[in-house]
């Protein structure tokens, strides 16, 4: 008889524990779930939009840490190691050293050293083994005027073979193609400089892949014989760094270091014209873009004519495709600028503008500038001609 | 004693010359010369993702240096996307250290993500998590949910498998022969499990540095080793202890360790050979003899179900630990028909504890005492593995539970098979019976079907 209580009791015992362990977990399971799908709240309620708003940088703020704060996008580097310094690249034209011929004609020597041994800081904290002209990527701007003789020394100090290659008009022999330039070898190319526009030159080697991508190339820029008007001219190469040699960019920028100008945003002046010469060297991506934040811009393609384009806000390149932009901004204030590819923007494809109001401190800048706003505003007539008399 | 004393000195000395020797062969090859020497081709830097967990507007990754030089951590991202992130403790991870990396992201809930960590070098390391869920903070809330979890998987099932008791108590002995092999069908489909449960988390958690599948065969056979001279121990320990408290005249203590051991040694014999043993060695009577044999009968069964509820509460650890850590790893939703799976699963565990002493002859009431205990002993490690799992994961933890759990489960197999063979050769017939043969393949089969359903 006992037996059977016993046994009926563990019956009831087992039945019961299940019914009370059945309403518990329910009312836990309904608190997990809540709490899952409040999770969506939860976000706005612990990080009110205030606190996300304020930085200039797309990622979240890290707060405290013990550790080390690893933040490519607004951490500012010591640049010793870097493979180029954005500052000083964006407007440094190299114009060789000038000597007039005989005949007249303008002669621009230049020295460009290849180099496929250095190992330099890419990205913060990032190293890479960058081949190089003259030990930066991109090389150095070299530019000249129409018509002028543009003299390159070629060095190659590396231990591939290279080649210097300018897109252009000139002869096949200083095509850089099929004269490849051992190690420790020399070649001088020699060519007039025309038409005028905006070019890349790059190393021509095979695997033509390999070479490029590592960070053989730089910008050439041929000016009209009749100057472009005065600006505040710079020059931006899209690039970016297989660092894991996986066929797929790690690294995305404009002139050489990921998201440089999201923490050094570049000066410029309110009602200032701008002109940039962009030229994407991008490996791997099919298509590079260039948006521009809270403005229009006039474009040149290729750069071979004075009239633009069109007035846009952004522009799509291929690979070695280049032009020129020309804006100037309204209002003062900070404004970005990055790849409309966002996903190469946020892997350190974008940029700032600082436009400063300058004005009221300066008297003789109005009258400075009146004669190039003028012709500006020829050149808009045919973009939209609303748009310049705003900008008036 | 004293001419001892400096030979037993020497040989010490002795074992420390190789070491010594080997120690000046490793300071070489660590040295500039050495390295010159040997050093050929380029190491590459190495790190593991070892556990993602999602937290409040924050993504933690907690990576480890599983290559064979110092690594600096340079970037964090989410989706191939850098983000802002820290890393504690130092960006710098020496050999085989741990670091957190903290990113914070207001991620979605339910959403694939892929974290990455990039090295100073370039390489990207990567880990996929299927679906973020919320990491479960270890507050009360949480461990109370844990804990009907586990009292759901585990120890509900347990008990429910464990009032099969009266029927098997009243089935003939060729159904008993069926259940016994039944049982042992099931441990060896859960041992199997464990193991392959292993091979699943070595393969995607753990780094390859540690080679999880050796360390996993070596405590699988440790644990396997240690649990069956414990269960020996254990029977020995309780017959000596059973035959002191009777307190023959004539059983000397130290015949009755004898007897122990010769109870140790015959546990693949028959019984005819032990009494013809024990008869041998010991000088003690009749009577001893026929007591030695009432508690061979009695202690040999409740050791096995004893040793299986242990075996099957380590297994049923492991098994808590991987629910936790799915959970912690957002691996796995809460739902009804998982827990509906896990119940049918581990419900056969409890027929696997009834079943070698549902036979055995003594008071009902200390039985039933005896069957909750082991029903506990087997189903409450379920509730401490779904918290150590849930709050504080470890790849390396898991393997090494759930080998432990294997090895206790093989262990239980060979003491349950050896009992069956026991048990044919004292019935009708001794070879092995179609019984055995159906109630393994049965065994199995329930817990491959029932398996289909977590």
């Amino acid at each position: 008889m006992t037996r059977h209580l016993l046994l009926i009791c563990l019956l009831v015992f087992t039945g019961a524990s299940i019914i009370v362990i059945g309403v518990i977990s329910g009312v836990y399971k309904d608190f997990i779930l809540n709490s899952l799908s409040d999770n969506g709240t939860v976000i706005s309620r612990t990080n009110s939009p205030d606190s996300l708003v304020g930085g200039h940088v797309p990622g979240y703020p890290i707060s405290d840490t013990s550790g080390t704060i690893i933040d490519p996008i607004d951490q500012v580097v010591d640049s010793r190691d870097s493979v180029v310094d954005p500052e000083k690249y964006l407007r440094e034209f190299n114009y060789g050293r000038v000597s007039t011929l005989p005949n007249g004609s303008t002669l621009r020597e230049f020295t460009l050293v290849a180099s496929d041994q250095l190992v330099k800081e890419v990205s913060p904290g990032v190293s890479y083994n960058v081949w190089t002209f003259n030990g930066t990527v991109p090389g150095p701007t070299i530019r000249a005027t129409e018509g002028d003789i543009v003299r390159i020394n070629f060095i190659n100090n590396g231990s591939l073979p290279h080649s210097l290659h300018t897109h252009g008009i000139h002869p096949a022999e200083m095509d850089g193609v099929f004269e490849m330039i051992s190690p420790g070898g020399k070649f001088t190319y020699e060519f007039v400089a025309e038409p005028f526009g905006v070019f890349p030159y790059h190393c021509h080697m095979t695997p033509l892949e390999e070479h490029i991508a590592h960070g053989l190339y730089g910008v050439y820029i041929v000016d009209p014989k009749t100057p472009r008007p005065p600006a505040d001219e710079m020059v931006m190469v899209m690039n970016g760094y297989d660092t894991d040699f996986d066929t797929e960019n790690n690294f995305y920028t404009v002139n050489g270091i990921p998201y440089y100008y999201m923490h050094h945003p570049i000066q410029i002046e309110k009602d200032k014209p701008v002109r940039i010469y962009l030229v994407n060297m991008l490996e791997f991506d099919p298509l590079n873009n260039f948006h521009l934040h809270a403005n229009m811009f006039n474009y040149y393609p290729s750069g071979t004519s004075l009239q633009p384009d069109e007035l846009t806000d952004i522009v799509g390149l291929n690979q070695a495709e280049r032009g020129i932009m020309e804006f100037q901004y309204k209002f003062p204030g900070k404004y970005m600028f990055h790849a409309h590819k966002t996903e190469f923007a946020e892997k350190g494809w974008m940029g700032t503008f600082f436009v400063n109001d300058k004005n009221t401190t300066r008297n003789s800048s109005p009258t400075d500038n009146s004669s190039f706003y003028d012709t500006l505003n020829n050149s808009f007539v045919t973009g939209n001609p609303e748009t310049s008399g705003a900008r008036m | 004693m004293g001419g001892n004393h400096p030979t037993k000195k020497t040989p010490l000395i002795l074992a420390f010359v190789p070491l010594v020797v080997l120690a000046g062969m490793i300071i070489f090859l660590l040295s500039p010369y050495g390295q010159s020497l040997i050093n050929t081709g380029i190491p590459l830097p190495q790190v593991t993702i070892e556990k993602v967990e999602f937290h409040d507007n924050q993504i933690l990754a907690y990576i480890r240096n599983t290559g064979p030089l110092e690594i600096v951590v340079s970037q964090a991202d989410v989706n191939d996307r850098i983000q802002s992130a820290a890393i504690e403790p130092d960006s710098k991870i020496p050999r085989l250290a741990e670091a957190k990396v903290m990113i914070p992201f207001p991620w979605i809930p339910g959403t694939p993500y892929e974290i990455g960590i990039t090295t100073s070098d370039g390489t990207r390391f990567s880990k996929s998590v299927e679906a973020a869920a919320l990491a479960p903070s270890p507050d009360a809330n949480q461990a109370l949910l844990f804990t009907s979890l586990g009292v759901y998987v585990g120890v509900i099932p347990v008990m429910i498998g464990l009032m099969w008791y009266p029927y098997i108590r009243r089935i003939s002995i060729g159904k008993y022969s069926f259940f016994l092999s039944l049982t042992a069908g099931l441990l060896v489909f859960l041992g199997i499990d464990a193991l392959l449960e292993v091979n699943e988390i070595v393969n995607q958690n753990l780094a390859a540095v540690f080679n999880g599948q050796a360390l996993s065969i070596v405590v699988t056979i440790s644990s396997f080793i240690v649990l069956l001279y414990t269960s020996e121990r254990l029977t020995q320990r309780a017959i000596e202890k059973a035959v002191l408290n009777k307190n023959h005249s004539s059983a000397s203590s130290s015949s009755i360790e004898e007897l122990g051991k010769s109870e140790k040694s015959s546990t693949e014999r028959q019984e005819g050979e032990i009494y013809n043993k024990s008869a041998k060695v010991s000088s003690s009577t009749q009577e001893v003899q026929i007591q030695l044999q009432r508690y061979q009968q009695l202690l040999k069964p409740l050791t096995i179900s004893m040793m299986i509820a242990i075996g099957i509460g380590l297994h049923n650890f492991g098994e808590g630990l991987a629910i936790g850590a799915a959970m912690l790893l957002g691996e796995v939703a809460l739902s009804t028909f998982l827990i509906v799976g896990f119940t049918l699963h581990n419900t056969t565990e409890g027929l696997a504890i009834v079943a070698p002493i549902a036979k055995i002859e003594r008071s009902r009431r200390m039985m039933i005492r005896r069957l909750v205990t082991m029903g506990l002993i087997a189903g409450v490690p379920t509730i401490a593995g779904t918290w150590i799992g849930g709050f504080l994961y470890s790849p390396m933890a898991a393997v090494i539970f759930l080998s432990v759990g294997a090895g206790a489960i093989f262990q239980v197999v060979y003491s349950l098979v050896s009992w069956i063979s026991h048990h044919q050769k004292s019935g009708p017939s001794s070879s092995l019976s179609g019984h055995v043969i159906a109630g393994f393949i049965t065994g199995l089969l329930i817990m491959y079907l029932t398996g289909l359903l977590v």
